[in-house]
């Protein structure tokens, strides 16, 4: 199951006693009880037969019962190491974090690094807000286990696979590196003030409005072994010298602004036909994807899932869809 | 092909660097390899954290390992 029901419907499931994750806005999710779930605030989804925003009326349910054991925590900011340290062997852990809270902050910069984080490896997403409440609303993540909100620290379903089987995560991402200049970064930080453009030093933000690229429709690409993750842009100051992203940079990665995409749609169509959907049985995509490619709407194929304030595979993603994986 | 054991010589020179060469389009493999390239832990520990991922990831990664010897 991974798609939008009522609220009265996804509170019988829970009380029959499924293993859920829930997402939808926060009236919805505050009305349902206590149980086997985790869930996070979004109210933006894409659904196979287009993106949508759901009132409180709905929310998006995935069974990971269906998937296999599921075991249900919250870890705090300062704990975060745990999501995949408690993990099972064999399996993978759920996690949802609010954006904009410490733990998201962390996680962001720090997650690659946690001891076991390739072993057993954390997939999910960002709990948000609608665009609309952007600032007056903190996101929130619950823990089903007593029904509790929270706006900082991690929700994690820990689900734990038969032996025969393995959980691989994967992602679509539409955007390549251009052609142009080289950026690197001297911190981890997700509000770099200068940077290296071709190894010399100058201010990021008179970069970026050189550029013309101010508006953040396109994300930095960095270089991971040959994976491309963005990096987007959510604010340039120009009269502050900074600019805010949604994920950090890391020193020692190289990095290139992306080329546009004119029809996110139709590239998403194009990329997820290639993908064989047999196993797939979790998926997101990003609000800047959905926001930009103006897919409310518009179907793009593959699983249906929250589209939300960043991605998780491994590490924090911006602009990406991601999926787990189970054969 | 099976995963070398931890004393084979090849996970010290993948832990040296040589592990940038793999070719993979595996997303955990290459954010691992991005990871340790930025770490600097020492090699012994870059070795056994190399040998760990491939002997968890196994099943998946027949074409990664079957390189592991050679790079």
């Amino acid at each position: 199951m991974n798609q939008l029901v009522s609220v009265d419907a996804a509170a019988q499931l829970i009380r029959g006693g499924a293993a859920l994750c829930i997402a939808g806005r926060e009236a919805a999710l505050d009305r349902l009880p206590a149980g086997r779930w985790i869930g996070g605030t979004i109210p933006y989804f894409m659904l196979p037969e287009g993106g949508t925003v759901v009132a409180d009326d709905r929310v998006f349910v995935a069974d990971l019962g269906a998937i296999g054991s599921v075991s249900v925590t919250h870890v705090g900011a300062d704990a975060l190491a745990d999501i995949s340290a408690r993990a099972p062997d064999n399996g993978f852990a759920y996690t949802i974090l609010p954006a904009g809270s410490a733990a998201h902050a962390r996680f962001a910069a720090e997650a690659a690094s946690y001891p076991d984080a390739f072993l057993r490896p954390a997939v999910g997403w960002i709990a948000g807000v609608h665009l609309d409440d952007l600032g007056r609303v903190r996101p929130k993540v619950y823990d089903g286990r007593s029904a509790t909100k929270h706006d900082d620290g991690a929700v994690v379903a820990h689900v734990s696979l038969r032996a025969d089987q393995l959980a691989t995560l994967e992602i679509v991402n539409l955007f390549e590196p251009d052609d142009g200049d080289v950026l690197t970064f001297d911190t981890t930080t997700f509000q770099p003030g200068s940077c290296r453009v071709n190894g010399e030093a100058t201010s990021f933000a008179a970069y970026v409005a050189a550029r013309g690229l101010a508006g953040g429709r396109v994300p930095l690409v960095g270089d991971f072994a040959g994976a491309h993750i963005n990096v987007s842009l959510q604010r340039v100051d120009t009269e502050r010298d900074v600019v805010d992203l949604y994920a950090p940079v890391f020193p020692g990665v190289e990095y290139r602004f992306a080329r546009p995409i004119g029809d996110y749609a139709g590239a998403f169509r194009r990329r997820l036909a290639d993908v064989d959907p047999q196993g797939v049985v979790l998926g997101c995509n990003c609000v800047l994807n959905f926001m930009h490619g103006q897919l409310e709407g518009h179907a793009i194929g593959g699983i249906g899932g929250p589209v939300t304030f960043g991605e998780i595979a491994y590490q924090l993603l911006n602009q990406t869809m991601v999926m787990v994986r189970v054969g | 092909m099976t995963v070398p054991p931890l004393h084979h010589p090849c996970w010290q020179r993948l832990a040296g660097g040589a592990l940038s060469r793999l070719k993979t389009q595996h997303l955990g493999t290459q954010l691992m390899t991005k990871r340790l390239e930025r770490s600097s832990q020492p090699l012994p520990l870059k070795a056994a954290e190399i040998h760990a991922f491939f002997a968890k990831w196994e099943r998946a990664l027949a074409a990664e390992i079957q390189q592991l010897t050679s790079l």
